[in-house]
């Protein structure tokens, strides 16, 4: 039986503005209250509080004990959730937002416009070295109206400013937990008003939820409303792959999540299992970063060399068994905003790359078989850092390395780079090719982090195209969506157009449960699993 | 004196075998005496190492398959008459990521050997003089660096230099030279107090060319076979490293990378992980089956 | 060696431990500072607001001079106080606490399987038929020479996964204890044993077995009383060994089997600089270094009176 879930089909039921919980589940019985679960899952966060975390395995976690003012749905609209109701000034510069009455958090502090207030200034003052600051660069100032009524001023327009406020990032936190300071560790005095409190956490081994029995404040787009229906469940941290499908076929945990492709038809062909496949909805695709302001990448001949030198298609399908799509744009294909236009626009043109190298001057050839100019190989560095190699993504990039080595002699140079050295490169502005995806956020940020000159690549580096980065200021303030949709658009395509960016693949989430674990999701601001909320299990 | 077990212990050995207070008690000499050296086991490691050698020399000899490029629509085959081992998920030779992989598994094995005899010698003479200072400075550095467990220290060491081959092997060999060290310092104690040098030194021999010509022979005498035997654990430690991900960059088809990279395979396929693992196992053995023989071969002079 | 001249070499031994544990600490400090990249960079990460930087460097007091923040970890490390790690924001002494027993744990039954394996097929097998003999030092010769996380893959396979009879990986009663202590065990085990038995076997040619022999003493009560004591004694002296070995085997068995324990922490401090963290682990290898090396000491004297008469 196969339980396979068309990206297609995900995103059609998107566009109905439903939320689609989970299309698998559309037909099953009356959900069940009781009984506890365990999720295993890839990454042990190395921060549970969300203001501070920068790891998407942390949100994916946070989710549970955390609520936001607004909620997104998967369709790119917003719903009410903390916040009954908000309006946006004409200049669209202030937001006001009324608040729901009946909230408390875990540890019984009442929920109002102080702390939603208390919240915004703790994540914007430097001193608290939030990672949540980055969402509020335009932030000016919070100020409490009435007790249920609460206005943020910018001090730009910032067309991405509603999709910050709903993610996880900016969740509010009881104004004791913020006050005590180092909220790392978890635990119940991370009190937030979420579905679930955050009961232990084990270091090594797990975390636990347990329902908060007061909750009656789901987001607009839930599937249901009052409590969760799990008593509790936590979260068992099961770094490698072989050791995940294990403790999901021998029966130790009940869903995992980071399921690899050679195990997916295990999953998939087993109807004991169901195997779910997330959308990469929000989330950039997986991408070459090229910096082209460093020989010998500065040379757009050489950039383009690289985009066209090899064919993605077979690599990722050898990588990722065809349950995962090569990627066309730096936006991910199931986001809204994504560019179809540059489907089948570039690419594997290996003699159009060899021809490019043999104009750009790189013309000899070394002992290696690799492509020289006056002396020299050419090369070009991939630093990715060590953390953050995960999901077979090097053994991904040492197939292209092989390719390019092979089509066109170009030394596709892959090193794991320690975070320093990382940090270093990045502080200077000296890094070469940088590997990564994105968080999910608003398009016009997403680009903006990446190619922006404000971004997180190319603050150091000096003298950034005008170009591309000038259409980036511009779509980050652009209210008019039909204005902002054709600057992503032709930043998008500039962005391959130039080789400034080589985008690989779509990432996915995969997950597999006992088919008893019903109400498996994902969720669309996260562009990840959602929350434990609407799961429930079945009478086996 | 020799010293050292069958496989030298990766490192972080507080009571070395040969440590002058328990000489006496060395575990592999206390062996030695009983049993005759078995020529055949030794013959054939011999052998099996000089055929290592050689394909580390030159595997394009052995193969015609690129062990860095391979067909990636034939990822993953099961051994067949093209591909003897098998193919990886990129679809890469097995066969010949392995026997490429010798010249860098040797490669980095020598290397940190090399390091560690070195400065495991040099440091182990200037312990052995009659200098209290100087002992007591070396001493405490060998307590320093043997406090570490092998991969621990090792591990700190590479994210400090990067993770090179070099630096690799300068990690790996770091650990190794207390084990060194104490051996040498030992040895030239007992050399130093022999009756022909105190003799030498009657007779008016300088200090240096005592040293030279009496001292530095015998101290050494026991080195290369201990050597031989640890570059097995040099070879199992570096393994580790790349096990956790702080080995050879990729592509290198380091056997310790090959490994790790075919854990995620194993349900499904079991060639990409047998292969090198095998040659792991089959080169360390041959490096202490050839230690151990020449141990109890030149037992008798090096003591 | 009388217990007085015992116990001027523990004192010793105590006093220039001390010096071990401060050059080790003071390496890894400047060590860790000479790294390529600041460490404000790194705990920065992707963001760049104006005083971020500036703001993390003084709450870590990374904005002091090299020396001041030398001087001032050393005046807490003497406090007892481990300081706050950088990257996960919590107290040093609860994370490498939280991390020490699972890893003390794996270490242990690990080096307790080991010794007990290596003395029954070391006794069964030592001075009798040439071939059993042969089977076992080739076995031992394997296992000696296999990477230990190759060995934790195979166990994992076949007993976890087809099998079934052992849970996959955690740290919850002592069925996830089984499989990893085995492979941690094993390559210990094989190495022990050949020891011993070399030992055992040199034992056997001494007069004093011939004695006891004629005195109609039966051949196991000879091997277990007399010559396993005997044996015991080079074993020993690989003791220090073993322990380096097991502690440094069980940060990567733990990876093998998504154990918790230190091995996941230090490998995630080192890589991400997370200066408190590492050189608490530094710290307490020292320690462990120490405690086991005074340990080794005194049981010697135990186990040969020899020693203790001289």
């Amino acid at each position: 039986m196969k339980k396979f879930v068309p990206l297609l089909a995900l995103a059609t039921i998107s566009a109905t503005g439903l939320a689609p919980l989970s299309p698998v589940d559309a037909a099953e019985p009356q959900p069940r209250s009781g009984g506890t679960l365990t999720w295993g899952v890839t990454t042990e966060p190395s921060c549970f509080d969300p203001h501070r975390s920068s790891q998407q395995a942390a949100f994916f976690v946070a989710r549970n004990y955390i609520d936001s003012l607004v909620g997104k749905r998967a369709d790119g609209t917003f719903a009410p959730w903390l916040a009954k109701e908000w309006t946006i000034s004409p200049d669209g510069k202030v937001y006001t937002f009324t608040l729901r009455e009946d909230v408390v958090f875990h540890d019984g502090e009442v929920f109002d416009a102080a702390v939603v207030k208390a919240n915004f200034d703790f994540v914007k003052n430097p001193a608290n070295a939030a990672n949540a600051v980055a969402l509020l660069e335009y932030f000016s100032a919070a100020e409490v109206i009435s007790p249920h009524v609460v206005r943020l001023t910018l001090s730009k327009p910032d067309s991405t400013f509603l999709e910050s406020v709903s993610n996880v990032k900016l969740g509010l936190i009881s104004p004791k937990s913020l006050a005590k300071g180092d909220l790392c560790g978890g635990g119940p005095s991370l009190a937030g008003t979420g579905p679930f409190v955050f009961e232990r956490y084990v270091r090594g081994q797990s975390a636990s939820f347990v329902r908060n029995e007061r909750y009656a404040w789901p987001p607009g787009y839930a599937a249901h409303q009052g409590p969760a229906h799990l008593d509790g469940f936590s979260f068992r941290f099961l770094p490698e792959y072989a050791v995940r499908t294990g403790a999901l076929t021998s029966g130790q945990v009940d869903v995992i999540e980071g399921v690899q492709a050679t195990d997916v038809s295990l999953f998939a062909d087993d109807p004991q299992y169901r195997l779910l496949i997330g959308p990469s909805g929000a989330s950039t695709s997986f991408t070459l970063n090229i910096n082209y302001t460093r020989a010998p990448a500065d040379d757009i001949r050489v950039r383009r060399a690289l985009r066209d030198g090899f064919d993605p298609e077979p690599i990722v399908r050898q990588v990722y068994l065809s349950h995962v799509k090569r990627a066309w744009s730096i936006i991910g294909p199931a986001n809204p905003a994504y560019n179809k236009a540059l489907v089948g626009a570039w690419g594997n043109d290996i003699a159009g790359a060899n021809r490019l190298l043999d104009e750009a001057g790189w013309t000899q050839r070394d002992a290696q078989g690799f492509r020289t100019r006056e002396g020299r190989r050419l090369t070009l560095d991939v630093g990715y850092p060590q953390p953050y190699v995960r999901d077979n993504r090097e053994i991904l990039i040492q197939g292209i390395q092989a390719a390019l080595r092979k089509n066109i002699g170009l030394d596709l140079n892959l090193r794991i780079v320690t975070a320093g050295e990382y940090a270093k490169g990045n502080a200077t502005g000296t890094w070469s090719i940088y590997p990564n995806t994105d968080n999910p956020a608003d398009p016009a940020r997403e680009l903006w982090d990446m190619l922006g000159s404000r971004g997180f690549l190319y603050t150091k580096v000096p003298n950034p195209d005008p170009e591309i980065t000038g259409l980036i200021d511009q779509a980050l303030q652009a209210t008019d969506p039909v204005a902002k949709r054709a600057l992503t658009d032709r930043i998008q395509v500039l962005g391959v157009e130039k080789a400034f960016i080589v985008p690989l693949f779509a990432p996915s989430w995969f997950l597999a449960a006992k088919t008893a674990v019903r109400g498996l999701g994902f969720e669309a601001g996260l562009d990840s699993p959602s929350n434990a909320y609407d799961v429930w299990l079945a009478k086996e | 004196m020799t010293a050292s077990a069958r496989i030298a212990p990766p490192s972080g050995l507080l009571h070395e075998p040969g440590a002058p207070a328990r000489a006496g008690h060395d575990p592999a000499g206390v062996a030695l005496n009983r049993h005759r050296a078995y020529p055949l086991p030794a013959l054939g490691s011999a052998l099996f190492l000089a055929a290592l050698f050689a394909v580390a020399a030159a595997p394009g000899l052995f193969t015609a398959h690129d062990p860095l490029v391979g067909d990636v629509l034939e990822g993953l085959k099961a051994p067949d008459w093209a591909h003897p081992f098998g193919t990886d998920r990129l679809g890469r030779d097995v066969l010949a990521r392995t026997l490429y992989g010798a010249r860098y598994s040797l490669l980095i094995g020598l290397g940190g050997m090399t390091v560690s005899v070195l400065a495991g010698v040099f440091l182990g003479i200037l312990a052995g003089q009659r200098n209290r200072f100087l002992d007591e400075v070396t001493s405490r550095l060998f307590d320093v660096l043997s406090s570490f467990p092998g991969v621990l220290l090792a591990m700190l060491v590479v994210t400090f230099l990067g993770q090179g081959m070099l630096n690799i092997a300068l990690a790996v060999g770091i650990a190794g030279i207390p084990k060194f060290g104490r051996i040498v310092r030992a040895q030239t104690q007992l050399v130093r107090d022999a009756d022909y040098v105190t003799q030498a030194a009657i007779y008016g021999l300088g200090r240096r060319q005592i040293f030279l010509r009496h001292v530095l022979p015998n101290v050494l005498v026991a080195v290369p076979v201990i050597a031989t035997v640890y570059i097995g654990s040099t070879i199992l430690t570096v393994s580790g490293l790349s096990f956790l991900g702080l080995g050879p960059q990729p592509p290198i088809p380091e056997w310790g990378v090959m490994l790790a990279e075919s854990r995620d395979v194993l349900r499904v396929a079991w060639w990409p992980a047998v292969f090198p693992g095998a040659a792991i196992t089959l080169t360390v053995i041959a490096f202490s089956t050839v230690g151990v023989f020449l141990q109890k071969r030149f037992e008798g002079r090096i003591a | 060696m009388g217990s007085r001249a015992l116990w001027s070499r523990v004192a010793a031994r105590l006093g220039t431990s001390v010096i071990v544990a401060w050059a080790s600490v003071t390496a890894a400090f400047l060590a860790l500072h000479a790294l390529p990249g600041r460490i404000e960079d790194i705990l920065a990460g992707d963001i760049d607001t104006p005083g971020l930087r500036e703001a993390i460097a003084a709450e870590w007091g990374l904005d002091q001079s090299l020396l001041a923040q030398y001087w001032a970890f050393l005046s807490r490390i003497a406090g007892g106080d481990l300081g706050t790690s950088y990257v996960l924001r919590q107290p040093v002494r609860e994370i490498v606490g939280s991390q020490l027993w699972p890893t003390v744990q794996l270490a242990l039954t690990a080096g307790v399987l080991a010794v007990a394996l290596a003395v029954a097929v070391a006794l069964l097998t030592a001075g009798r038929g040439r071939l059993s003999r042969k089977v076992a030092s080739a076995i031992e010769l394997v296992l000696a020479s296999t990477p230990v996380f190759w060995i934790g893959i195979l166990l994992l396979m076949l007993f976890s996964f087809t099998l079934r009879w052992f849970p996959v990986s955690g740290a919850n009663g002592w069925q996830s204890l089984v499989l990893p202590a085995i492979a941690l065990a094993l390559p210990t085990a094989g190495l022990l044993a050949q020891v011993l038995r070399e030992a055992i076997e040199k034992a056997l040619d001494q007069p004093f077995v011939t004695t006891i022999r004629a005195r109609g003493v039966g051949e196991l009560t000879i091997r277990t009383r007399h010559l396993l004591r005997h044996a015991s004694l080079p074993a020993v002296t690989l003791g220090g060994w073993l322990i380096g070995g097991l502690l440094g085997g069980a940060v990567i068995t733990e990876k093998v089997f998504g154990r918790p324990g230190l091995g996941s922490v230090t490998l995630g401090a080192v890589l991400t600089h997370d200066v408190p963290v590492v050189l608490a682990v530094v710290l307490l290898a020292a320690f462990i270094h120490v405690a086991a090396s005074t340990l080794l000491d005194i049981l010697y004297l135990l186990i040969d009176p020899r020693l203790r008469a001289a």
